[in-house]
């Protein structure tokens, strides 16, 4: 399904990735991310409580039902279900934010903080939400910590050379943000074709699970953002946030974890999600910035009509 | 009536403070008889230094928005200058006072192409590169210029202007220009297809590298100095336009003296704070305007500084990878851009440790912004005052001792500075007078326009339009622009008391005052006013007016206030009340 060589450039794409994104943040970025507990609280619970609830449910009312041992595919759906639904957001989401006219600063202050987190909570929440489904198809979470915490020497990197060599560090930036949205189309690209008739025969609950991942995740965040009293801007910032999850870094951690058979059953869903999130997601974006042009345009009817006389 | 502190303003009441102050009473003659022969013996000077290891940092760097940048060492900028000084008269075979526009905003190509003009012996005309078609033909016909040098992102206008003008040549350069390979490249890769801003150049032009190039074939029959070494005080070094109220833009002629002089007059003013060869200034006001260019271009190459221009300092985030990566000592600016800074969160919480003072022109500087630029800096920012005509600097605070608030400090050394009534006689002490001025930074008049000379120069003395009030130290306070005065019912409003006192609300993220017609005071004060993002999203007018009433007198409080997302200003950031005036008096005609 995925070659060998196949995996290795994307191991490749993925670090280059992740020096880009720590080329676009400083070690000041963190500490100021740090006096900003709303944001970061949100960040959290979207990420790694609120997303993976999303994936755990459509989890166990979709999928499992259908598994057996006799249909032992559908555990490897959940499971991998599961794992998009407990990794961080990546640099995807930053870019659909910037689009839709979001508050870009809140975007990556949640990318920001869900990383860092990432490889003590994504194994945790992962462990959590998968316990009870079949062991052989478990993701073990030392796995994870491991690709996260060897992902983090080139976000490590990445943050040391936008200081040292800045004009390194802007082109790693730029060329990161690129690769993110390169992977999806190589997916497709080099993907689809060659399993159009896997696509045709796949069950809707798959395509359910994928898709709605992804949606469900927007509405989620978007409600929890309103429960908690965020301006209806900063909702659907957080909205696309919680939605948009890491999905080239769940497609390496799948392939890393399975081989052959098992892997192309493991890996549906995460290649799945992948396509459909930039769809959309893009759909949310233009739907979001006519949103906030309309707003803006409300605000200033108000403040025409605002004057007042002594 | 008796007065109790008897001074007079033709006295020099502020020479006292020099001495208290560190700075130096007498101006000392400028030490060079032209900018050609400063910009040429500093470089060679701290290029020396440079080989010898004393100084490790480039003359100038340019760094982009994402943190691209490049540089250029004092001996490169020293020998492309050359370079270009041969290109314009060996192959363009421009004579000695022959205008060149220059239409360029920050970037490493401007010091090399503005020093090879003065090195040539020609006449620097700064244009701003966001004029219209129409302000370019007339500044350019006005000027008389022949050559043109612009930035490839604004060629678009050059069909259209220069069929209308007498410019027989134009110089292309880039915004990444003498970036390494790589960043300039993705540079030009994003300019083109990402953001669409390079136009295709489609009139006849050389790039700026082949102008060098071209150049500096010429140097060893003519070497550049042969231009230069017959350039006196006397020679004209730039026209500098400036539009004043009455429309129509008019080049002020600042001669090699007027610069040389005031660039000494404004290192009197930074001396305590400023060490040879030590310093590094961000240079965020756009070059092609008076300020920046003589006190960031001139003033800290005199003393070696490291120069860090940034293109456009709008949004203000985009000065964050430069504050970031490099040591900066020393800032220039106006109030809306240390009032940008201070709402910016990777500033004020981590503002620049090597920082050691900022100056502030251009325009008043609002008292709120000062005083929270010392808190969060702990260092001086001190507010001086100019004018185009004046090349720019005529007073300044002193960076040593308190700070007076609001005060434009005191005439730099060598300045005579006087408070006249309409009566044209110096005014009582403590009395709102127009500011008058006499000193070697004085311009030689308006370029081709006698009438508008004679209408502000007389026996050496500057009228500046400025009304201000002198303590009986000398210090002195501007009330306003003598054309921007309400008059309400009799009382004079001046609009910039109003604006501090609205800038004092932290809800309040810039605020501007102007006077309209109305039938019954005659004019009546109206404030525009932009919310802070965060803290005023719930600002509304009468919490303006409530704070304006508990503050001022009844007659100073706007009749109306108005909310609005943003404010005209000025390519150097300055808000611009004419502006709203004319939008106003538009309106009015409509309705």
């Amino acid at each position: 399904m995925i070659s060998e060589f196949e995996t290795k450039l994307l191991g490749i794409m993925m670090i280059i990735i992740m020096l880009g994104m720590g080329a676009s943040l400083t070690v000041k970025d963190f500490l100021i991310a740090l006096r900003k507990p709303v944001g970061i609280g949100i960040g959290v619970v979207t990420t790694y409580l609120l997303t993976p609830i999303v994936g755990f449910t459509i989890a166990h009312l979709v999928l499992l039902p259908n598994a057996s041992p006799e249909d032992s595919k559908w555990y490897a759906y959940a499971v991998s279900l599961i794992l998009m639904a407990c990794l961080p957001g990546g640099t995807t989401s930053n870019i659909f934010n910037y689009f839709s006219k979001g508050v870009l600063s809140l975007s990556l202050l949640m990318t920001i903080v869900s990383t860092l987190l990432a490889v003590i909570m994504v194994p945790l929440t992962l462990g959590l939400f998968s316990s009870g489904i079949d062991g052989d198809w478990q993701i073990p979470p030392e796995n994870v910590a491991q690709v996260l915490f060897v992902l983090l020497v080139p976000t490590a990197i990445g943050m040391v050379l936008r200081k040292v060599n800045p004009n390194l560090g802007a082109t790693l930036e730029l060329l990161g943000g690129l690769l993110g949205v390169v992977v999806i189309l190589f997916l497709v690209v080099s993907w689809v074709p060659r399993n159009w008739p896997l696509l045709l025969t796949t069950p809707w609950p798959v395509y359910f699970g994928a898709i709605g991942l992804g949606v469900f995740g927007f509405a989620v965040g978007y409600v929890f953002a309103r429960l908690v009293r965020q301006d209806p801007r900063r909702s659907r910032t957080i909205a696309l946030e919680t939605g948009i999850q890491n999905g080239p870094l769940g497609v390496l951690i799948v392939t890393l974890t399975f081989s052959g058979e098992q892997q192309q059953q493991v890996l549906l869903i995460p290649v799945l999600y992948s396509l459909f999130i930039v769809i959309t997601a893009s759909i949310a974006t233009v739907f979001f910035r006519r949103m906030t042009t309309r707003e803006a345009l409300a605000r200033d009817r108000m403040k025409t009509g605002a004057l007042v006389g002594n | 009536m008796k007065q109790e502190t008897a001074f007079d303003t033709t006295q020099r009441p502020w020479v006292a403070t020099y001495a208290q102050a560190g700075i130096v009473a007498e101006l000392p003659a400028p030490s060079h008889a032209s900018l050609a022969e400063l910009v040429h013996e500093r470089c060679t000077h701290f290029a020396a230094e440079q080989t010898a290891k004393r100084l490790k940092h480039p003359a100038f760097s340019c760094v982009m928005p994402n943190g691209m940048n490049g540089r250029l060492s004092f001996a490169q900028v020293n020998a492309m200058s050359d370079a270009f000084a041969g290109y314009l008269r060996q192959t363009l075979k421009l004579q000695r006072g022959d205008r060149v526009a220059v239409q360029m905003p920050n970037c490493l190509a401007y010091p090399v192409v503005a020093f090879g003009v003065l090195k040539a012996g020609c006449v620097l005309v700064n244009t701003n590169p966001l004029y219209t078609e129409s302000e370019m033909v007339h500044q350019f016909n006005d000027a008389g210029a022949r050559v043109l040098v612009v930035l490839d992102m604004f060629a678009d206008k050059l069909p259209g202007v220069l069929k209308r003008t007498r410019i027989e040549h134009v110089v292309v350069a880039q915004v990444s220009e003498f970036f390494p390979a790589v960043p300039n490249a993705v540079i030009r890769g994003v300019q083109k297809v990402w953001s669409k801003v390079l136009p295709p150049v489609t009139v006849p032009h050389v790039r700026l590298a082949q102008a060098l190039a071209q150049g500096r074939t010429t140097l060893a029959a003519t070497p550049a100095k042969t231009y230069w070494q017959a350039l006196t005080h006397t020679d004209l070094a730039a026209l500098q336009y400036t539009g004043g109220t009455t429309g129509v833009s008019k080049g002020a002629m600042l001669s090699n003296g007027n610069l040389l002089n005031n660039v000494n007059q404004m290192l009197a003013m930074g001396a305590t704070h400023m060490e040879a060869g030590r310093e590094c200034v961000l240079t965020a006001l756009p070059l092609y305007h008076i300020f920046a260019f003589t006190a960031n271009l001139l003033g800290f190459l005199v003393i070696g500084a490291h120069n860090v221009l940034v293109p456009s300092p709008r949004p203000v985030q985009n000065l964050q990878r430069a504050v970031e990566n490099f040591p900066i000592t020393w800032m220039t600016g106006v109030n809306t851009l240390f009032n940008g800074l201070l709402n910016e969160e990777w500033f004020t919480a981590y503002p620049p440790k090597t920082l050691k003072a900022s100056i502030a022109g251009g325009t008043a500087l609002h008292s709120a912004v000062a005083q929270r630029w010392a808190e969060v800096t702990r260092t001086p920012i001190a507010e001086g005052y100019g004018l185009t005509e004046t090349s720019p600097v005529v007073s300044f605070n002193p960076l040593r001792g308190t700070p007076r608030l609001g005060s434009i400090g005191i005439p730099a050394p060598g300045t005579e500075l006087r408070l006249m009534g309409d009566d044209r006689l110096p005014v009582a002490p403590g009395e709102p007078g127009e500011i008058y001025v006499r000193g070697p930074q004085v311009m030689q008049g308006y370029w081709n326009n006698e009438l508008e000379t004679a209408g502000v120069l007389s026996d050496g003395w500057l009228a500046t339009g400025d009304v201000a009030v002198m303590e009986p130290d000398g210090f002195l306070r501007i009330v306003d622009r003598k054309k921007d005065l309400v008059l309400v019912s009799g009382f004079n409003v001046y609009p910039n008391e109003v604006e501090d006192t609205i800038a004092q609300l932290e809800t309040v993220l810039e605020v501007a005052v102007i006077g309209v017609a109305d039938d019954k005071t005659g004019e009546a004060v109206r404030a525009y006013v932009v919310p802070h993002p965060e803290l005023g999203s719930q600002l509304t007018p009468e919490q303006v007016l409530a704070h304006c009433r508990q503050q001022l007198t009844a007659y100073k409080v706007p009749r109306l206030v108005v909310m609005r997302d943003e404010l005209p200003k000025s390519p150097i950031g300055k808000v611009l009340r004419k502006d709203l005036r004319k939008a106003l008096a538009e309106e009015m005609g409509r309705g």
